[in-house]
């Protein structure tokens, strides 16, 4: 885990929730920008998997592997999970499940930096 | 969608976005999507727990994996929704209620009960005080939404 990718991540996902925020204020269902944004946020996820995983095997990273492993992979299902609920629900509520979503990334990335650097278990 | 309107009396009284009155629908999916975040949250934390350290505390750990159960009982209830569902989402989101209450009470009271963290533990502190708020969002949905029922019928 780096922290420079993940400054990027939090602040990419809590643009992509405050762009969907307009969406569901605006009434309108969920749109391309939203897909984008959550699309962007996917990506990160998948690069910092794939730099999680490369660290972990190079003897890097926390004495707790498990708890952080689990957080690099279930991480990685809230933004598609957000996408087809916002698929579904055609409403402002659609984008209102996509802020609730990219809020937990940002919440889920500052907690796996915790774990990385030991300050929690 | 509209089809189950057209056997049955139209309604006066139907929400103004034309939809019934669903748990799981509407700003419902918000709710539930928070609740399974919760659920994914407490269930592997309770996992880990449990599966790598028991004994250290048996009781937080216990309790991680009872709120993680009412966290899937509750989201299970409002994406479902229906007369048993609403039941079962109701004693969930209490339960819930109660157990954040009880806990945070008691993890405050004697920390020394609680030598590692639930969910629950001073009130959910450590997760932004949502665990206290979640419950209470919940029971109001639900009574929101079996008001508007009533009021449809």
């Amino acid at each position: 885990m780096t922290n420079a990718l993940a400054t990027v991540i939090i602040v990419v996902s809590l643009l992509a929730a405050a762009f969907s925020a307009v969406t569901a204020f605006r009434n309108r269902p969920m749109g391309w920008g939203d897909l984008v944004a959550l699309g962007v946020v996917e990506v990160l996820l998948i690069v910092q998997a794939v730099v999680g995983f490369a660290k972990l095997g190079g003897d890097e990273g926390p004495k707790d592997g498990a708890t952080f492993v689990g957080y690099l992979l279930a991480v990685l299902l809230i933004p598609a999970a957000g996408a087809g609920w916002g698929l579904l629900e055609r409403s402002r509520w659609g984008p209102g499940v996509i802020v609730v979503a990219c809020l937990a990334v940002a919440i889920m990335i500052v907690r796996m930096q915790q774990i990385w650097q030991g300050t929690v278990v | 969608m509209s089809e189950q309107s057209s056997s049955s009396p139209p309604t006066p009284s139907a929400p103004p976005d034309g939809r019934a009155a669903r748990t799981g629908s509407g700003p419902g999916r918000m709710l539930v999507a928070v609740y399974a975040i919760f659920a994914l949250a407490a269930g592997a934390r309770a996992g880990v727990q449990i599966a790598t350290r028991f004994d250290e505390a048996p009781v937080a750990y216990a309790l991680s994996a009872l709120a993680a159960v009412v966290y899937v009982l509750a989201t299970v209830a409002l994406a479902m929704d229906g007369r048993t569902s609403r039941r079962v989402a109701v004693a969930a989101c209490s339960v819930e209620l109660a157990g954040v209450l009880v806990v945070g009470t008691l993890s405050l009271a004697d920390p020394a009960a609680f030598p590692d963290a639930t969910v629950w533990s001073a009130f959910g502190r450590g997760y932004g005080f949502v665990p206290l708020v979640l419950p209470v969002v919940g029971l109001y949905w639900l009574w929101h939404v079996s008001r508007r029922d009533r009021r449809a019928a």
